[in-house]
């Protein structure tokens, strides 16, 4: 057995080499707030924090992850309380079909940890990996910008 | 299951995964593993017969990190393209790779993929080569009996892939002289899919170009220099008219490819800007008030 640290919980798992992170996560553990799409690294959709950088865990071996801290959707919010990134997408209606939404929020989340004040290239350069197919993407800038005054002013 | 079974491997130093890659039967080298495990789905899609071992390079700190001092710049395989853009250390002649660095894919991609897999992954519409070239960057291998092997970024492009040797990291030497122009064009607007890249290198004597490097990438050959066009900028001042009389000195084997006129365009429209690039940078330099 393995250990996984995966929103700062220890999860005891079977791993085998050829497992990806995103079968890990979802087949395994059951947490399936990371969405499976292309599973070629194109749409972003299971995109997933690792020691606070956006990765995608379809192309990320489970086994090359032991020891890393891993965030996923179900790990922002603190009980009842959503994070400021999932409120603010939740205040601006940047959910549309929300399939893309769990790994927007992840991408949104890892530039903020860093960056409380983006400008909109910032912004596009975090999110170039996230596709939304009903392309609500002003709505999700919108977001990025609330969120980021939120957790600003939490600093 | 999106992989056939394998056998994983981590080893911790550079020639410890010299030696594995040297002894295991159908072993492949993992660094990023954005065109590996992509790689390894299709091939399991089609049927076809995947490798039994994976030689992880992730946990080997000695290949991760950027280097600097007053000759090189040091870039170590294992790190990845988001290091590199956003490293102090891009100064001078350098700073051309922060350009190629941001246009590389997309974020998630850009925080997982490696300059060494960028390199040595073999395909030919990777991004770094073709400005490594005209930065005349070596990369730096090491065998299974630890002793290095340094071969020049376009010869490794030109020749056969090295075997049982792990690509340790690229060193570039320092020019504050050469000025560097880059364009690159995706054929897509919504996913990263590269058609070309241009990557001009010159130092201005006055208003006369010298030790110029034009680098091409076609996306179906590796990328290569464009010997016909150095020449002529060689011989050439940056005059108005120079970019436009430069197409008509290109060696047309280079841009022929699998007759496709609107990439042969493309890639006349791309010359001509980096030409002009170039000129205005000077121009800037010569008169930062204007």
């Amino acid at each position: 057995m393995t250990t996984l640290i995966i929103n700062k919980k220890e999860y005891e798992v079977n791993l085998l080499g050829h497992e990806t992170l995103l079968e890990v996560l979802r087949d395994k553990l059951s947490l399936t707030g990371t969405k499976t799409s292309c599973q070629e690294s194109e749409c972003g959709a299971c995109t997933v924090n690792i020691d606070k950088k956006a990765i995608l865990s379809c192309i990320t071996l489970a086994v090359d992850v032991v020891g890393k801290e891993i965030t996923t959707i179900e790990g922002l919010a603190d009980g009842e309380n959503l994070h400021p990134v999932q409120q603010a997408f939740l205040d601006h209606g940047s959910a549309q079909c929300g399939f893309c939404i769990p790994g927007m929020i992840m991408s949104c989340k890892a530039l903020l940890d860093n960056n409380q004040k983006p400008n909109q290239e910032e912004m596009e350069y975090a999110l170039d990996g996230n596709i939304c197919r009903c392309t609500g993407y002003l709505k999700i800038f919108n977001a990025i910008r609330a969120a980021g005054t939120q957790m600003k002013a939490h600093v | 299951m999106l992989l056939n079974p394998l056998t994983y491997h981590s080893p911790k130093t550079a020639l410890e995964a010299a030696q594995l890659y040297s002894n295991l039967p159908e072993a492949r080298i993992l660094a990023g593993g954005t065109f590996l495990l992509n790689n390894l789905k299709q091939l399991k899609k089609k049927g076809l017969k995947t490798p039994r071992n994976i030689i992880s390079l992730k946990h080997i700190e000695e290949l991760k990190g950027i280097v600097a001092n007053k000759e090189k710049l040091i870039i170590k395989s294992m790190t990845v393209i988001n290091d590199v853009f956003n490293s102090p250390h891009l100064t001078d002649n350098f700073s051309v790779l922060r350009t190629v660095c941001r246009n590389i894919s997309t974020n998630p991609i850009r925080n997982m993929a490696t300059v060494g897999g960028n390199l040595t992954s073999r395909y030919t519409w990777t991004e770094l080569g073709a400005v490594l070239i005209a930065l005349e960057a070596d990369m730096h291998f090491t065998g299974p009996d630890g002793k290095e092997e340094i071969i020049s970024v376009e010869d490794f492009l030109k020749n056969n892939a090295r075997s049982s040797t792990i690509f340790t990291h690229v060193s570039i030497k320092k020019n504050k002289e050469h000025s560097f122009a880059y364009q690159r064009i995706r054929k897509l607007s919504y996913i990263d899919v590269p058609m070309l890249a241009v990557c001009v290198r010159t130092t201005f004597k006055g208003d006369r170009f010298t030790d110029t490097h034009a680098v091409m990438n076609n996306c179906v050959n590796f990328a290569q220099r464009d010997l016909v066009l150095e020449e002529f900028l060689n011989k050439s001042s940056r005059r108005n008219g120079v970019a436009e009389e430069a197409l008509n000195h290109l060696d047309t084997k280079i841009y022929d490819i699998r007759g496709d006129d609107y990439k042969k365009a493309v890639f006349r429209v791309s010359i001509k800007n980096a030409i002009k690039d170039l000129i205005n940078q000077k121009e800037k330099n010569d008169h930062p008030d204007h």
